[in-house]
């Protein structure tokens, strides 16, 4: 009965890398940690030439398997990509001013409205800065209600001159949220929920051989345009793709209930559409019955928002049949994230069942 | 050689009330595939293109039309029943309203409008005042339809004089062309591959992963355009035959491609208009762009928009690009020494 268990959510990946800094471009930290843990476990493991992780793990040998030959396609099931994103969205430093304030720019979609006052960690080394912001007591009543343009904000690290912030910071390197992350009864709070929990959750798919032939892919940039993805597909050419991510929960108070899902701590949503893919309808079926059959709470994601890196996998080469399975997390692409660890613990299950099923429905 | 209107005639409705929306092409794959029987062998891909193969010595032609048509996906129901909607793909809010729309068995409704209470509002009409009402009731409805569930367009091509009416002409009528004259086509000089495309309205989504399959030597595409959205060449006009595509966003014609389609035209003596857009644009921008490139040429059929859900196309202009297609495909590719 042991052996039949899907594998165990690894909370203590999700805490390691929601605290590493990854800004796209920039996911050298966090793949570092998946490398370590995914080393021992898979057949192989590669960094892409575009930053990508690519592990592959052979499945089981089956007892109750067809007999046929080791190596043959058919009795091994369809080889399915499972992919999260490693990057999250942040800031880059654009020039250090006389002052020794940091100008910057932001990399992925932030609401410049959450940054002032934010603190920030800056660079491999963590600087300490915050986005400076005037108190109350100082800004005119006529701009009380106002938001700083993201032009006009900058970084502060303490510094008074050019030269004392160019000792600590330069140019080019990236800020994450200053964030740690917290657990309290079943609610863990981070940074990088998105897509971080989709890594953790894709960590945790690979503990133990898996059903079929499997290649995870912890992709790069996707917060700026699903890039890595696309080129990683190319590379895998696998038959079938699923993206694990970490989705906005549409909670809020003091709207129609019907309009606030998915909701945090309702298991795992699932994507019919967004902005990048149209879901396999057979894949997605598959899915959902699984779901049913193991009682797995699942929900929908909203329709028509966001893309995913399943947009690009479903588009490369003669094309891949994809789907997206998301942990709903609250406040994403912001300083701190909430999650629900059963929702986690749901989707890694609900990803291993399907894997179960696939090895004997998928052609 | 002069196509047969009988056929188009019972082809035509038959493909505009199929149903197709963007990602959800079932009913339209199985009636394609239904009509191309005897004509060769067929497939469907990962995206769910529907493919034919009619093998020759020639090099290798891709013709290609979208199948999908527009659609629309519900984003939640309200206590009260009625389903609210997002849109699939690049139609406007304002082409829906009062389209009758099924939801692929589950049920059919019509499209309403939360028109504004002010009526002087000008504001464009969005798709989150559109709901869609079935009559299922406060109970029912929100048991029977899920977020997520997908709607198209219910409606029958009809002929009006010489005219043809109907919802999915876009691209139906690309379809009907295409099958129209490889049904029974003779004297074919190429390798022909015909791909009738999955997910267009989404971005050209099903072309760039058929083109990138097949690897063509010379690819073909069929669509159609809108009265008014012609620049530069002078607009557009329904009864003066197809228009060959010169530019869209994302899209030039390959000359030796380009020469080939002239040169089929010049032959069969269709006349043609030229098809100059500055926005938007067919799958030829994901053909031309497949693998190292591929030399693509544009038809389009000529089409007017009525302000609402359905649209005007000329019976003769559909005659006149079955035989263009004809000659296309009876004209040996020659590439780039022949284009000048």
């Amino acid at each position: 009965m042991n052996g039949n268990r899907a594998p165990r959510f690894q909370e203590g990946i999700l805490e390691a890398i929601s605290n590493a800094p990854g800004v796209s471009g920039g996911e050298e930290a966090v793949r570092a940690i998946l490398a370590d843990y995914a080393r021992e476990r898979v057949d192989s493991m590669e960094v892409d030439p575009m930053g990508s992780l690519v592990a592959r793990i052979e499945p089981a040998r089956s007892s109750r398997g067809t007999g046929s030959p080791r190596g043959s396609r058919r009795g091994r099931g369809p080889h399915v990509m499972l992919c999260a994103h490693m990057d999250e969205v942040g800031l880059m430093v654009t020039a250090v001013e006389k002052e020794g304030r940091l100008k910057f720019r932001r990399v992925g979609g932030i609401d410049p409205r959450i940054l002032p006052g934010q603190p920030f960690r800056i660079g491999a080394r963590g600087v300490r800065g915050v986005i400076g912001a005037l108190p109350p007591h100082l800004v005119p009543r006529a701009d009380r209600d106002k938001v700083t343009l993201a032009d006009d904000l900058y970084l502060d690290i303490g510094a008074s001159t050019r030269e004392e912030a160019e000792e600590r910071v330069s140019v080019g390197e990236y800020a994450v949220f200053d964030t740690t992350y917290e657990a309290w009864g079943t609610t863990r709070k981070g940074k990088a929920f998105d897509d971080r929990a989709g890594c953790a959750v894709l960590a945790s798919l690979i503990q133990r051989r898996p059903p079929v032939p499997v290649t995870a892919v912890w992709s790069v940039q996707e917060e700026v345009g699903l890039r890595g993805a696309a080129a990683a597909a190319r590379r895998v050419g696998p038959d079938l793709a699923i993206v694990l991510e970490g989705t906005a929960s549409g909670e809020s108070p003091g709207s129609p209930p019907e309009e606030q899902y998915p909701y945090m701590g309702r298991g795992p949503a699932l994507t019919v559409q967004d902005r990048s893919l149209m879901a396999h309808a057979r894949l997605l079926d598959s899915i959902q019955e699984t779901a049913k059959r193991h009682r797995v709470p699942t929900q929908w994601k909203r329709p028509g928002v966001g893309g995913t890196d399943a947009g690009r996998i479903a588009i490369s080469g003669v094309g891949v049949p994809s789907a997206v399975v998301s942990v709903v997390c609250r406040y994403i692409h912001a300083p701190a994230a909430y999650l629900d660890v059963r929702d986690a613990q749901r989707t890694v299950t609900l990803i291993w069942r399907t894997l179960e099923s696939l090895k004997k429905e998928w052609p | 050689m002069s196509p047969q209107p009988s056929h188009l005639d019972s082809l035509l409705p038959a493909l505009s009330e199929a149903y197709g929306p963007p990602g959800r092409e079932t009913g339209i794959r199985a009636a394609l595939r239904r009509a191309l029987k005897g004509v060769g062998a067929t497939s469907e891909d990962a995206l769910g293109n529907v493919h034919l193969h009619i093998p020759g010595k020639g090099p290798r032609l891709l013709l290609t039309a979208h199948m999908d048509a527009p659609g629309v996906i519900v984003t939640r129901v309200d206590p009260s029943g009625l389903a609210r909607l997002s849109i699939l793909g690049q139609s406007s809010a304002a082409d829906w309203i009062g389209a009758t729309v099924t939801l692929n068995g589950t049920a059919r409704g019509v499209v309403g409008w939360d028109r504004p209470r002010d009526p002087k509002e000008t504001r464009e009409i969005e798709p989150e005042a559109l709901y869609l009402e079935t009559g299922l009731g406060s109970r029912q409805a929100p048991k029977e339809i899920t977020v997520g569930t997908v709607g198209a367009l219910l409606d029958r091509a009809e002929r009006l004089g010489n005219l043809w009416c109907g919802g999915n002409l876009d691209n139906r009528a690309g379809c009907a062309a295409i099958l129209a004259a490889v049904k029974n086509a003779r004297g074919i000089r190429n390798d022909l591959h015909v791909v009738f495309s999955a997910q267009s309205d989404l971005g050209a989504r099903g072309a760039a992963t058929s083109a990138f399959g097949i690897e063509p030597d010379v690819a073909v595409v069929l669509d159609v355009a809108f009265v008014g959205e012609s620049k530069g060449a002078g607009d557009i006009a329904l009864g003066k035959g197809p228009c060959l595509g010169l530019k869209e966003e994302g899209y030039l014609p390959h000359p030796a491609a380009l020469a080939l389609v002239k040169r089929a035209a010049k032959a069969a003596r269709v006349p043609h208009q030229w098809l100059i857009r500055e926005s938007g644009g067919s799958d030829a921008r994901a053909v031309r762009a497949a693998r190292s490139g591929v030399p693509t040429a544009l038809v389009a059929i000529p089409a007017r928009k009525t302000g609402g859900p359905r649209v005007f196309i000329h019976a003769s202009d559909l005659e006149q690009t079955v035989k263009l297609l004809r000659g296309v495909v009876t004209t040996p590719y020659t590439g780039e020494k022949g284009s000048r």
